[in-house]
């Protein structure tokens, strides 16, 4: 079958020389797929996936030189009609997470059979995202469960004013009292009294603590017409 | 959304226990010495029925990570439940 006749190009990038050759020598022999590029380090696969732009790239999770979930997110970002697949040594719900965060379209164990690395291969090639059955119901629940801090976060954010608000943005990107207090056109005593009133609303104990709560929950976006 | 018309969070009833294997699901009930073979999707709504996360949530979710419409998911989510619920699995946590 020639290629662009229904071919899947992939690229397979792994540490290990002697797993990369044998699974290659599984891809090849069938019809629709096709290995065209290899890489034993995350960098390489990288700069591999923007020089042979395959459909799908096969990225061990623990590549050295950028990991398997970094070089996912480059990737993605670089070459967005490359889809990926991360595959791991053992099936781990953290791993799992972390590739679909980062934009990979699949995850796979090294445990699972060859003959599921080629249908996953299709798959992810068709446009399905493909997730090991076993750990679907863990997955939810961790979704589950980071959404419900987003509505905890986004609870605790609804009590701030407008200028608490505009304080803890400042706080989040390090400003101190005096910075605050510039920044605002207000004494430091007030900017002060804003912080502890920030402090106290979001049931944090420090401003680390606060700036910690914004990165964690993502919401300094949400803190629109904050000053920068 | 109350779209099972139950009230309360759906959660698995504590004797009964599933054991995932490579390519089956199987829930156990000890007390009837019946056996159940859930697929996938099954499983995962399964493992959520803790008596602490409400079907809204899991609605939620599932149309998070598998862009399926709502009304799709609403509605399998109802006939998984209802299934778990007549097998005499399920009960509902108030």
């Amino acid at each position: 079958m020639a290629e662009g006749d229904g071919v899947i190009r992939v690229l397979l990038a792994d540490e290990q020389s002697l797993f990369r050759q044998a699974v290659k020598v599984v891809l090849s022999s069938e019809d629709d797929l096709n290995v065209v590029g290899e890489a034993a380090d995350g960098l390489q696969a990288i700069a591999e996936v923007e020089r042979v732009r395959p459909d799908v790239a096969l990225l061990d999770a623990g590549l050295p030189n950028c990991d398997g979930i970094r070089a996912t997110r480059q990737i993605t970002l670089r070459v967005p009609e490359c889809r990926v697949i991360v595959f791991s040594a053992q099936e781990d719900e953290q791993i799992l997470v972390q590739a679909l965060e980062a934009g990979a379209s699949g995850y796979l164990s090294k445990g699972s059979a060859l003959v599921d690395l080629i249908e996953a291969t299709r798959a992810v090639h068709r446009g399905d995202a493909l997730i090991p059955p076993r750990m679907l119901g863990a997955l939810l629940k961790r979704l589950i469960h980071r959404r419900r801090e987003r509505d905890e976060a986004m609870r605790r954010m609804g009590k701030l004013t407008r200028r608490e608000r505009e304080v803890l943005a400042l706080l989040a990107r390090g400003a101190d009292n005096d910075g605050i207090a510039q920044h605002l056109v207000i004494s430091p005593e007030t900017a002060r009294t804003h912080i502890q009133n920030v402090l106290g609303k979001l049931d944090v104990h420090s401003r680390l603590e606060a700036a910690a709560f914004v990165t964690q929950n993502g919401i300094l976006d949400d803190l629109a017409g904050a000053p920068r | 959304m109350n779209m099972l018309v139950r009230k309360g969070n759906p959660i698995r009833k504590p004797e009964v226990w599933l054991r995932q294997a490579d390519n089956e699901n199987v829930v156990y009930d000890p007390e009837t010495s019946v056996v159940h073979i859930l697929n996938a999707t099954a499983t995962a709504i399964w493992v959520l029925c803790d008596g602490e996360t409400t079907p809204d949530e899991m609605v939620e979710a599932i149309c998070e990570l598998s862009g399926l419409p709502r009304e799709v998911v609403v509605e399998d989510l109802r006939r998984i439940l209802l299934q778990f619920e007549e097998a005499d699995i399920l009960t509902w946590k108030v």
